[in-house]
C-alpha cells in the first residue's frame, strides 16, 4: 500500500544525536526510505586553527576533536609532527603513552556503550559505565591535570612523567574495571529485549563497509580484520601481545560486542604496560621535550622549544583510535606554523555508511545504529 | 526471559550493595572530591620570579594572556574567560613563574570579572637564601 | 461493606452519628449528611491518591538512584522527601505555553481527560477490609472501561499540539493501549471464572484463607500464567519502560506531551504516577490476595481495616518496586515488535490461559475429581 510520505527532521537539538547533527528522513510511515545526514553544526574550523598556530600550540585543539578520547587525538597528531621533524622519543615516554592511550579506549568505549544503552532507554548502563569512567578520569588528572582534554602528549615525549602513587591506582583500576566488565555482560549481554534491538539491526557486509572507509569497532563488526596497531604498528605495540576483536555478523550487536571485548583487550594491553615499563628519567626527548626539572624554579631555567621548525616536506600518519583510523596530514612549508592540516577522522567516515545501514529500517532502529557507529560531534565536523 | 532474569538480579545486587559495589556519589557543594596535585585550575604567578618577558603572552594558543604594568613592574594578566586551561603557559615560561591551582569554580556574573589581573593572580615565594 | 458504611459504623460506635442525623432529619434533609459523607470520602481518597503519586515520584528517583548507585534527590527535606512539593511549586510557577498552531481548546483539555480517569478508577479498588470507595457489581468492568479512556485524551493531546513528534507518540500509544488492553482483560476473565463475580471484593474474599494451613489462596497459584500476561499487558499499559513508546525521549523527544510546560505537563505526569499506583493496586486484588493477611485475632475490630489497609500496601509496593526495578534493566523495544509481542504471544496465551482454566472450573464445578 503506498501511503504519503513524511518528511521527518531528527535534530539538529535531537536527544540522540550525540550533538548536533541532523537527519533529514524521508518516511513511509515508520520506515525510512531515505536518510540523509545534515552536517557542519558543530564546525569550528580546527584544520584551519591548525594553520594558524604553531605545531605546539595546536596540540591543545587536538583534545576538541573527539573529546572523549582525547588522548589518541593528541597522540596522532605528535606522531605526524614526529615523524615529519624525525624526533627521536623516549622508551618509557612511549610506554606512558600507550597506557594513557589504551585507558582511554577503555572510556570511551564505556561512554559508548552507555550511551548507545541510554538511547534504547535503559538508563542503568551509562551511571554504572560513569561511575568506573570517572576512576579513569581521575587517573588521567593524576597524569596531566585535566580530565577531559589532557594536552598530555607533546612533541618528543610526554608532558610530564607518571606521578607516585599512579601505577598501584591503575592496577587497582584494572582489577576493579576486570569486574564491572562482568557486571555490564550480565545486565546487557543476553537480555532478550536487546538482543531484539540489535541483531539483523543496521546490518552492513564487509565488502560496504570497506568501500564506506569505515574502520575501527564498526568495521571490525562487519568481519574484517583491520587494525592498525597490527597492520601498521607503531610505538610500543610490536612488542604486546593482544588479539585483534573481530566479529562476522556486521549487525548492530556484533559492534557492540566488538567494544565489550577490546576494553577486555585493553585491559591486558594495560597489564602488559605496567609490567615491563621501563625505568627512566626522561620521559620526552631532550631537544623537544621539556627538560627534566631540578633545582627550585628560580635557579633554574627550564628548556622548551619555542621556536620549533620542521623541515619541509609533508607526511600522513595514523594511528588506531577508539572509533577508528585517525589520521592527520601536515605540509610544512618550513616556518613555524604548517602549512596544511588535514585530519581523517573515524566519525566522519564511520558515520557516512549510516544512510546505507538503516535504509528500510525505523526510527528507533535508526537511533540504535547510530549509538552503536559510536560517533562524536566534534569529531565529525571539525 | 532468562537473561532479562540475570539483569534484574545484578540491579539487585546494586541495589543491596552486594559484593563491592557501594554507592558513589559526591555531594558535591557539601563535599569536594580531592584533586591531584598537578590539577590545572587558575594560574598563579609568582611574583618574585615573573620577569615580565611576555613569552607566555606569545605562546598562549587563545590569546588569553596580556601583560600589564602592575605597581613598577609587568606581569602577565588572564582573561579566564579565554583560557582552555592548557598548560602551556607554565611550561614555556622560562622562568617557571606560572604555577596552576586547583581552583576550577571560576564561574562568574560578568565577563569584566573573569579578567584575572595581576592583583588577584600574584603570590610571593619564599625565596631561601 | 464500604467506606460510607464504615464511617457511619464509626460515627455510630462514637456516638456522634445518631444526635447528628436527628439534626438533619429535624429539617428534613438526610440526604445533605449522605453529600457530606461521600465528599469525605472522596476528599480522602483524592487526597491518599495524591499523596502516594508526589511519594511515588520521589520513591521512583531513589530506586533509579540505588540501582545506579547513586542518592537521588538528598537536599530538600529528610533524604530529599520534599522534593515531589518543590517540583509542584516549580512546575506551577513555570509559564503555560500554548502553540501558536494548536487547536487551543483541546490542548487545554487533554490534560484534565487524562487525569480525571487516573482518579475515578480508584472508586472499586478495595483498600482494605471495609474501605473501598463503593463494592461496584461490576468493578473490573469499571475498570477497564475507565482506564480506556486515557488513549483518548493522549490522542487529543498529540494531535492537538499539531507536531509531528507529538502525533506519532499519540499514536503509539493508542495503538499499543487498544492491543494490550485484550490480553489484560483476557487475564483479569480467567479470574472472574474462579469467583464468578465481576464485583472486586468478592474476588478478594474468595482469596481469603490457605492451602494446608501454609500456602495462602491467592489467584497468582492458580494463574501463574495469567499473572505474568496481566503484569506485562499492565505495564505495556501503563506505558513504562520496556514499553515507553508514548514518550521514548531517543526517538520521540518526549512523545505526545512534547508541547506541554507548567502545570499541565504536571498533570500528565501526576496521572502517569496514579495509573502505576492504580494498576499495581488492581494487580494485588486480582492475583495477590489483594487486603488479604494474616490478621491476628485479638486485635480489636476498628483495627482490622487498619491492618488490612497495611497489607495491601506492602502489596503494592512490591509490585510497584517491581515495574521500577525492571525499567531500571531493560531497554525499550520496538513498536512493531511490542504489537507482535501483543497480538502473536499475548494473545493467544491469554486465551490458551483463558481455555485451561474454564476447563478447569467446569472440572472443579462438577466435582469430577
Ligand atoms: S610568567 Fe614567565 S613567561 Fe610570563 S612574563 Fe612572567 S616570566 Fe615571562
Ligand atoms: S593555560 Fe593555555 S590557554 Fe590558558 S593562559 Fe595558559 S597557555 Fe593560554
Amino acid at each position: 500500500m503506498e501511503t504519503d510520505e513524511l518528511i521527518i527532521n531528527l535534530g539538529p537539538v535531537h536527544p540522540s544525536t550525540h550533538g548536533v547533527l541532523r537527519f533529514k528522513l524521508r518516511m513511509d510511515g515508520e520506515i525510512i526510505k531515505d536518510c540523509r545526514i545534515v552536517l557542519g553544526y558543530l564546525h569550528r574550523g580546527t584544520e584551519k586553527l591548525g594553520e594558524m598556530k604553531t605545531y605546539l600550540q595546536f596540540v591543545p585543539y587536538t583534545d576538541r576533536l573527539d573529546y572523549i578520547s582525547a588522548m589518541p587525538n593528541n597522540y596522532a597528531y605528535v606522531k605526524a609532527v614526529e615523524e615529519l621533524a624525525g624526533i627521536e622519543v623516549p622508551l618509557r615516554a612511549e610506554y606512558i603513552r600507550v597506557l594513557a592511550m589504551e585507558l582511554n579506549r577503555i572510556v570511551n568505549h564505556i561512554v559508548s556503550i552507555g550511551s548507545l544503552l541510554l538511547d534504547l532507554g535503559a538508563t542503568t548502563m551509562i551511571m554504572w559505565g560513569f561511575r568506573e569512567r570517572e576512576n579513569a578520569l581521575q587517573l588521567f588528572e593524576m597524569l596531566c591535570g585535566a580530565r577531559m582534554t589532557f594536552n598530555y602528549i607533546k612533541p618528543g615525549g610526554v608532558r610530564e612523567d607518571i606521578p607516585d602513587g599512579f601505577i598501584p591506582k591503575l592496577n587497582e583500576f584494572i582489577d576493579d574495571m576486570e569486574k564491572r566488565i562482568v557486571d555490564y555482560e550480565q545486565l546487557i549481554n543476553d537480555n532478550e529485549i536487546f538482543l531484539m534491538r540489535m541483531k539483523k539491526i543496521g546490518v552492513i557486509s564487509a565488502e560496504d563497509a570497506v568501500n564506506y572507509g569505515m574502520t575501527g569497532p564498526a568495521l571490525r563488526g562487519s568481519g574484517v580484520n583491520y587494525d592498525i596497531r597490527k597492520y601498521e604498528p607503531y610505538s610500543i605495540y610490536p612488542d604486546i601481545d593482544f588479539r585483534v576483536c573481530v566479529r562476522s555478523e556486521g549487525d548492530s550487536y556484533a559492534r557492540y560486542m566488538v567494544r565489550i571485548d577490546e576494553m577486555k583487550e585493553s585491559l591486558h594491553i594495560l597489564r602488559q604496560v605496567v609490567d615491563t615499563m621501563p625505568k627512566a628519567e626522561v620521559v620526552s626527548s631532550p631537544k623537544y621535550g621539556i627538560a627534566p626539572m631540578t633545582g627550585t624554579a628560580s635557579t633554574v631555567m627550564t628548556y622548551f622549544p619555542r621556536i620549533f621548525t620542521p623541515p619541509q616536506g609533508e607526511v600522513y600518519s595514523r594511528i588506531e583510535a577508539p572509533k577508528g583510523e585517525l589520521g592527520f596530514y601536515i605540509v610544512s612549508d618550513g616556518t613555524t606554523k604548517p602549512y596544511r592540516v588535514k585530519i581523517r577522522s573515524p566519525s566522519f567516515c564511520n558515520l557516512t555508511a549510516i544512510p546505507e545501514m538503516v535504509k528500510g529500517l525505523k526510527i528507533p532502529d535508526l537511533i540504535a545504529a547510530f549509538g552503536t557507529i559510536d560517533v562524536v560531534l566534534g569529531d565529525v565536523d571539525r | 526471559m532468562s537473561g532479562i532474569i540475570k539483569g534484574l538480579i545484578v540491579t539487585m545486587k546494586h541495589v543491596l550493595h552486594i559484593g563491592n559495589r557501594p554507592t558513589v556519589t559526591i555531594q558535591y557543594p557539601y563535599e569536594r572530591m580531592k584533586l591531584s596535585p598537578r590539577f590545572r585550575g587558575l594560574h598563579a604567578v609568582d611574583e618574585n620570579a615573573c620577569i615580565g618577558c611576555g613569552i607566555c603572552e606569545v605562546n598562549c594558543p587563545n590569546g588569553t594572556i596580556t601583560i600589564v604594568k602592575y605597581g613598577t613592574r609587568w606581569f602577565p594578566q588572564f582573561n579566564i574567560g579565554m583560557c582552555m586551561f592548557c598548560g602551556l603557559c607554565v611550561d614555556v615560561c622560562p622562568m617557571n613563574a606560572i604555577k596552576m591551582t586547583g581552583n576550577y569554580e571560576l564561574a562568574d556574573y560578568t565577563r569584566e570579572s573573569l579578567i584575572y589581573t595581576p592583583e588577584r593572580l600574584l603570590f610571593s615565594k619564599e625565596v631561601k637564601q | 461493606m464500604n467506606a460510607y458504611e464504615l464511617i457511619v459504623n464509626i460515627l455510630t460506635a462514637l456516638g456522634a452519628y445518631e444526635p447528628v442525623l436527628n439534626i438533619f432529619k429535624a429539617h428534613g434533609a438526610e440526604y445533605v449528611l449522605k453529600v457530606i459523607i461521600v465528599f469525605v470520602e472522596i476528599v480522602v481518597l483524592m487526597a491518599f491518591v495524591l499523596v502516594t503519586v508526589m511519594f511515588l515520584t520521589w520513591m521512583e528517583r531513589k530506586v533509579v538512584a540505588m540501582v545506579q548507585v547513586r542518592y537521588g534527590p538528598m537536599v530538600t527535606g529528610p533524604r530529599g522527601l520534599l522534593q515531589p512539593v518543590m517540583d509542584g511549586i516549580k512546575l506551577m510557577g513555570k509559564e503555560d505555553i500554548i502553540p501558536e498552531k494548536a487547536d487551543k481548546w483541546l490542548f487545554t483539555l487533554a490534560p484534565f481527560i487524562v487525569f480525571i480517569p487516573a482518579i475515578l478508577v480508584f472508586v472499586p479498588i478495595p483498600f482494605g477490609d471495609y474501605l473501598i470507595i463503593s463494592d461496584l457489581r461490576v468493578g473490573l468492568l469499571y475498570i477497564i472501561a475507565i482506564s480506556a479512556i486515557s488513549p483518548v485524551a493522549i490522542l487529543l493531546a498529540g494531535w492537538a499540539s499539531n507536531n509531528k513528534y507529538s502525533l506519532l507518540g499519540a499514536m503509539r500509544a493508542v495503538a499499543q493501549d487498544i492491543s494490550y488492553t485484550i490480553p489484560l482483560a483476557l487475564a483479569a476473565i480467567a479470574v472472574v471464572l474462579f469467583t464468578g463475580s465481576l464485583s472486586t471484593v468478592d474476588i478478594v474474599n474468595a482469596q481469603s484463607g490457605t492451602w494446608f494451613g501454609i500456602i495462602p489462596k491467592w489467584f497468582i497459584f492458580l494463574q501463574p500464567l495469567g499473572f505474568i500476561l496481566f503484569l506485562i499487558a499492565s505495564i505495556a499499559e501503563m506505558g513504562r519502560i520496556p514499553f515507553d513508546f508514548q514518550e521514548s525521549e531517543s526517538e520521540l523527544v518526549a512523545g505526545f506531551f512534547i508541547e506541554y510546560s507548567g502545570m499541565k505537563f504536571a498533570m500528565f505526569f501526576l496521572a502517569e504516577y496514579a495509573h502505576l499506583f492504580a494498576v499495581s493496586a488492581i494487580v494485588v486484588t486480582l492475583f495477590l490476595g489483594g487486603w488479604n493477611g494474616p490478621i491476628p485475632s485479638f486485635l480489636p475490630a476498628f483495627a482490622v481495616p487498619l491492618v488490612s489497609l497495611v497489607y495491601f500496601l506492602i502489596k503494592t509496593y512490591a509490585v510497584i518496586f517491581f515495574a521500577m526495578w525492571l525499567r531500571d534493566t531493560v531497554p525499550r523495544v520496538r513498536i512493531d515488535q511490542l504489537l507482535n509481542l501483543g497480538w502473536k504471544i499475548m494473545v493467544p496465551l491469554a486465551l490458551l490461559n483463558l481455555l485451561v482454566t474454564g476447563f478447569l472450573v467446569t472440572i472443579l464445578a462438577n466435582g469430577v475429581i
